[in-house]
């Protein structure tokens, strides 16, 4: 036996308790509400029952990923004093999660239409709060052009 | 609990002997997954409880979170690294 084998701890402890990246940014989630909404789009502009069918299973993915990224800047990046500061977010969550369950489940393109608006009112909060300094790294110029 | 602590560092700790203060580094049980230690500052200490927070507060998951922690939760003090060697020293 080695002396670090003698040495080394025998419980772990964390120092951080979620992955510390510390990046977040409701584009994600606005992202794959984009896609449902194409995805919708196209559905009804074609005849193909092959295509269609894929159609719904890709949407319901993509809703189900929103809802994942909505659920990640809620429990995770707004924090207590954000709540307190703009109390509406919490609301604004909490129904922009629950409009991705019904664009899972709908072919109404006005339902994912009120789920990108929804998430447009959350980065407006996000950005009120400092969202894009405080967790995003700034583009190349270029990029941002 | 970066900048003084870091992923993988050894640590002693210390049982309590007597209830942790403000500035001390503690193990306590997660109150939300028991079974889970944390490593994180005391903030303050009230009747029965403390307030821990990460030295990280953008961040860190804490007592911001989870709310303030019963003092029967907290299960021993951090008081010396002892590897790296480099990094050595007493918390």
């Amino acid at each position: 036996m080695f002396l670090t084998d003698l040495l080394s701890p025998k419980t772990v402890a964390y120092a951080h308790c979620d992955l510390p990246c510390g990046v977040y940014d409701p584009e994600q989630a606005r992202i794959e509400a984009e896609s449902c909404y194409k995805i919708i789009e196209k559905y009804h502009a074609s005849n193909d029952d092959h295509f269609k069918a894929r159609a719904i299973v890709i949407k319901e993915k993509q809703a189900e990923l929103a809802k994942h990224h909505i659920d990640v800047l809620w429990s995770d990046y707004f924090k207590p004093e954000h709540v307190q500061k703009y109390p509406e977010i919490t609301e604004l969550c909490w129904k922009a999660a629950k409009q991705c369950s019904k664009v899972k489940g709908s072919l109404e393109i006005g339902e994912a239409r009120t789920l990108l608006d929804m998430i447009d009112k959350i980065a407006d909060v996000w950005t009120k709060a400092g969202g894009p300094t405080a967790t995003r790294i700034p583009k190349a110029v270029a990029a941002r052009a | 609990m970066e900048p003084a602590l870091r992923d993988g560092d050894w640590v002693i700790v210390a049982p309590l002997w007597r209830p942790p203060r403000p500035g001390e580094i503690v193990l306590a049980r997660d109150p939300r997954v028991p079974e889970r230690l944390l490593l994180k500052r005391v903030a303050r200490v009230e009747d029965g409880s403390c307030t821990l927070l990460g030295d990280r507060p953008e961040e860190s998951t804490d007592s911001r979170t989870f709310g303030p922690v019963a003092l029967s939760d907290v299960v021993g003090r951090a008081i010396f690294r002892y590897a790296p060697l480099a990094r050595a020293r007493l918390l």
